[in-house]
C-alpha cells in the first residue's frame, strides 16, 4: 500500500504542476454548468424566472374571481407572484416601471358573455423585454378559458338532447373549480421519476459528474503514459508488488475524482446557489460516482494501447454517457427507450439520487441510487483490474 | 528461453556475472539484448530457464531479489516534470530508502552524475546527456549488486558519452557488477572484462576480447617502420614463439602474432638485433567487429 501511495502523490504532483487535471476538473465544468444554467437554467426548469403579474378585475364576478383564485393558488406554490390593480392605469404604470412582466384584464362583461354563450376574453398585456413571462400568461388564460369552454360544450349537448337550456350557475360552479377548469400547473406530490433539481443544482451537478470522467481519465491512463514514456519498466524493476503501479494509478484517480467534485459542489452552492441536498447523501452519491468513472475509465485503459487512444475513446465514452445519463438534458424525462437505457449510466443515478435529496430529504433517500451505482462500481471495477493485471504480466 | 508468438526472441542464453566485473552483451539491434536484460530484471518471465542474483531467484511474480539489481532503461525513464532530485527519491522510496540514508545517498548520486547544481531543476530543463545522467544515478542510488544498463549511450553526445563510459569503470572499480548491452564495439572493447556477442536471439559467443579473437583464428598485427637488414629480422622473428607470420618490405616489416602485446618487447630487441633500426611500430589488435563479423557473417550495424 506504501508504494501504491507514492506513485498516487508522485502522479498528483505531476498532475498539479501540469494544471491539466485543474482545468477539465474545476475551471471547465464550473464555466460550464455557470453557462448553461444563465442561458438554459429557467427556459429548461420553468423555474427561477421571477414570475410576477398583475390582474386588473373590472368583471368583478364568479368568473373572474375563479380565475384569480387559480392564480392565486399558483402563488402559493410559489410558480408566480401576483399583485393585484384597481384599474387598468395602475397596472400599465406598474409595467412600464419593471414591476411586473405582465398583467391580465378581466374585462366586465365577461361572466355576462360566457353565461349566454357568447365569447368572452381575457386580455394579456405583457413586457416587451420579457416575452417568456407573458407567453406562460397566456397559456394560464387559454387553459382557463379552454376548461369553461369544454364544460359549456358538454353542458350545451346535454342540454340540446334533454331540449331545455343551460344552467348558468351550473357553469359558474365548474370555472370555480380550478381541476374543471384545466390547470395543471400543480407541483406538489411529485413522484421519484419527475422530481427535478432546481436549474443552478441541475447543472452544476450535470457538468459535474460529465468532467469528473474527464478527471479521472487523467488517472487511470496515467499507466499507459508510464509505459510509452518508459517509467513504468523501472516502476516494475523495483521491489514492490506490480499491484501496487495499477493501485497506485487508482488511488490517484479517485482522488482527483473526490477533489474536483468536492470543489465543485462547494463552489456551484457558493457561487450559484446550487442546492445539493443533505451532504451525508451527496458525499455517498459523489464517492459512488468517481468509483464508477474510475471503474469506467480503467476498462477503457486496460484496453486501450496508447494513452492518446485511451483518451479519444474515453472522451468518446464520456460524451455519450454523459448525454444518455441526462447530464445536459433529462433523457429519462423523455419516456421510450432512451428513458431506459439512461438507467445503465452512473450519471443518471447520481442525478436521480440528487433530485431525491431535494426539497429537504433524508441522506438515506440517496441510498438506492448509491447503490445502483456502486453495483457499477464494482462490475467495470473488478473487469478492468482483472484486464490490467493480464496486461502488466505480459 | 522468451517466445512472443512464433518469434523466438532469445534461445538459450546462459551468463554468469562475477562481483566487479563488467559484461558486455554485444550485439545489432533486435538481437534479443534488451528481452534478455527484460528476463535478468523480472520484467519478463522466462519461458524456460531461471535467473539468480546474489542467490536469489528473480520472478515476475515476487519481488525478492530485485532490490540487488539496478535498471538503466535504453529509453529515458524519468519524469520531466520532476526536478532532479524529486526523481531519485521518489526511487529511492520505492527501494525502501527512506530519513537520513536516502538524503545522503541522493546527494551523493547528485555529486557522481555531476547534476549536484541542478538538483532542483525540473529535469524537462535539462540537456540531453543530463537526462541520460540521471537515468544513470536513479539506477544505482540504492547501490546494487548488479547494475544492468540497456544501451546508455545511444542518442548521447560524444562529451556525456564519455562521461557515462567513465562512470561505468569508475562503478566497476568499486566492486560493482555491470551487464552493459551494447552494438557500439568500441564501448565493448573499452568497458567489458567479458563480453557475449548475441544474435537472433542467440549467444553465439563469449569470453574475454582475447579469447573471442583467438576463438575466429584472428591475429595481432604489428607494423614497424625500419631501416636496415630487414629481411634477416623478419626471419628471425618467425621464430619467436606467438609470431605466425613476418614479411619485409621497403622500410616496413609487417608481423602477425597471436598477443602482440605480451611479446612486443621481444619484437623490437629482435628487429634491433639483427641489424635493423626501428623508427616507429603500430600495434593493430583484430577488435570485436571482425569477430561479431566472423560468427555471424554481417557487421554489427546492419
Amino acid at each position: 500500500m506504501g508504494a501504491a501511495l507514492r506513485i498516487a502523490a508522485k502522479d498528483l504532483k505531476l498532475r498539479v504542476r501540469d494544471r491539466s487535471a485543474f482545468i477539465l476538473g474545476i475551471l471547465a465544468p464550473l464555466v460550464l454548468a455557470y453557462i448553461f444554467y444563465l442561458v438554459f437554467g429557467p427556459a429548461a426548469t420553468g423555474q427561477g424566472l421571477n414570475l410576477e403579474y398583475g390582474l386588473v378585475d373590472e368583471d368583478r364576478s364568479q368568473i373572474s374571481s375563479a380565475f384569480a383564485s387559480i392564480l392565486e393558488d399558483a402563488e402559493d406554490d410559489d410558480v408566480l407572484v401576483l399583485e393585484m390593480f384597481a384599474d387598468r392605469g395602475a397596472a400599465d404604470s406598474a409595467l412600464e416601471g419593471g414591476e411586473i412582466d405582465a398583467y391580465f384584464l378581466l374585462p366586465s362583461g365577461l361572466d355576462q358573455a360566457v353565461r349566454s354563450n357568447q365569447s368572452g376574453t381575457i386580455e394579456i398585456v405583457g413586457d416587451v423585454d420579457s416575452p417568456t413571462s407573458t407567453q406562460i400568461a397566456a397559456s394560464f388564460a387559454e387553459q382557463f378559458s379552454s376548461g369553461v369552454r369544454a364544460s359549456q360544450l358538454a353542458v350545451a349537448t346535454t342540454a340540446t338532447v334533454a331540449g331545455a337550456r343551460v344552467d348558468p350557475e351550473f357553469i359558474a360552479s365548474l370555472s370555480q373549480d380550478p381541476a374543471a377548469a384545466g390547470m395543471t400547473y400543480a407541483l406538489a406530490d411529485r413522484t421519484a421519476t419527475t422530481k427535478q433539481l432546481d436549474a443552478s443544482t441541475y447543472f452544476a451537478a450535470g457538468m459535474a459528474v460529465f468532467f469528473l470522467f474527464f478527471t479521472v481519465q487523467f488517472g487511470v491512463t496515467g499507466l499507459l503514459e508510464e509505459d510509452r514514456d518508459g517509467t513504468l519498466a523501472r516502476l516494475m524493476a523495483a521491489p514492490i508488488p506490480r499491484v501496487s503501479v495499477v493501485a497506485g494509478k487508482a488511488i490517484l484517480a479517485f482522488l482527483l475524482g473526490i477533489i474536483s467534485m468536492t470543489v465543485l459542489v462547494v463552489a456551484t452552492t457558493l457561487l450559484m446557489d446550487a442546492s445539493w441536498g443533505a451532504p451525508l447523501g451527496v458525499a455517498l452519491l459523489v464517492v459512488a460516482g468517481v468509483l464508477a468513472a474510475v471503474g469506467i475509465m480503467g476498462l477503457v485503459a486496460s484496453v486501450a494501447k496508447t494513452p492518446e487512444g485511451a483518451g479519444n475513446v474515453g472522451s468518446i465514452i464520456a460524451v455519450v454517457l454523459g448525454m444518455l445519463g441526462g447530464t445536459f438534458f433529462p433523457v429519462a424525462a423523455s419516456g421510450g427507450l432512451l428513458a431506459s437505457l439512461t438507467y445503465l449510466t452512473p450519471h443518471a443515478w447520481f442525478m436521480l439520487g440528487l433530485a431525491e435529496l431535494s426539497s429537504d430529504a433524508p441522506w438515506t433517500a440517496a441510498l438506492p441510487a448509491v447503490g445502483a451505482i456502486l453495483v457499477l462500481a464494482v462490475s467495470t471495477g473488478l473487469l478492468s483490474y482483472t484486464l490490467l493485471r493480464r496486461r502488466m504480466a505480459r | 528461453m522468451k517466445r512472443f508468438g512464433d518469434l523466438t526472441a532469445v534461445d538459450g542464453v546462459s551468463l554468469t556475472i562475477a562481483q566487479g566485473e563488467t559484461f558486455g552483451l554485444l550485439g545489432p539491434n533486435g538481437a534479443g539484448k534488451t528481452t534478455t536484460i527484460s528476463m535478468i530484471c523480472g520484467l519478463l518471465a522466462p519461458d524456460q530457464g531461471s535467473v539468480t542474483v546474489t542467490g536469489q531467484e528473480i520472478s515476475t511474480k515476487s519481488t525478492k531479489g530485485r532490490s540487488e539489481i539496478g535498471l538503466v532503461p535504453q529509453d529515458l525513464a524519468i519524469y520531466p516534470d520532476l526536478t532532479g532530485e524529486e526523481n531519485l527519491r521518489f526511487f529511492g522510496h520505492l527501494y525502501g530508502m527512506t530519513g537520513g540514508a536516502l538524503d545522503s545517498r541522493v546527494d551523493e548520486v547528485l555529486d557522481v552524475i555531476g547534476l549536484a547544481d541542478r538538483r532542483d531543476d525540473q529535469t524537462k530543463e535539462y540537456s540531453g546527456g543530463m537526462k541520460r545522467r540521471l537515468n544513470i544515478g536513479i539506477g544505482l542510488l540504492h547501490e546494487p549488486q548488479l547494475l544492468v544498463l540497456d544501451e546508455p549511450t545511444v542518442g548521447v553526445d560524444p562529451q556525456s558519452r564519455n562521461a557515462i563510459l567513465e562512470s561505468v569503470e569508475s562503478l566497476s572499480r568499486e566492486g560493482m557488477a555491470v551487464l552493459y548491452t551494447t552494438h557500439y564495439m568500441e564501448e565493448a572493447e573499452r568497458l567489458c572484462d567479458r563480453v557475449a556477442i548475441i544474435d537472433e536471439g542467440v549467444v553465439q559467443a563469449q569470453g574475454t576480447r582475447r579469447e573471442l579473437v583467438s576463438m575466429v583464428g584472428e591475429k595481432d598485427r604489428v607494423a614497424m617502420s625500419a631501416s636496415g637488414n630487414l629481411v634477416e629480422a623478419a626471419q628471425a622473428l618467425r621464430g619467436i614463439e606467438g609470431v605466425t607470420d613476418a614479411s619485409a618490405s621497403d622500410h616496413r616489416i609487417d608481423v602477425l602474432a597471436t598477443d602482440a602485446s605480451s611479446i612486443l618487447p621481444q619484437l623490437l630487441a629482435t628487429v634491433t638485433s639483427s641489424g635493423g633500426s626501428i623508427t616507429g611500430v603500430e600495434v593493430e589488435e583484430p577488435n570485436l567487429e571482425a569477430v561479431f563479423l566472423h560468427l555471424t557473417g554481417k557487421a554489427l550495424r546492419d
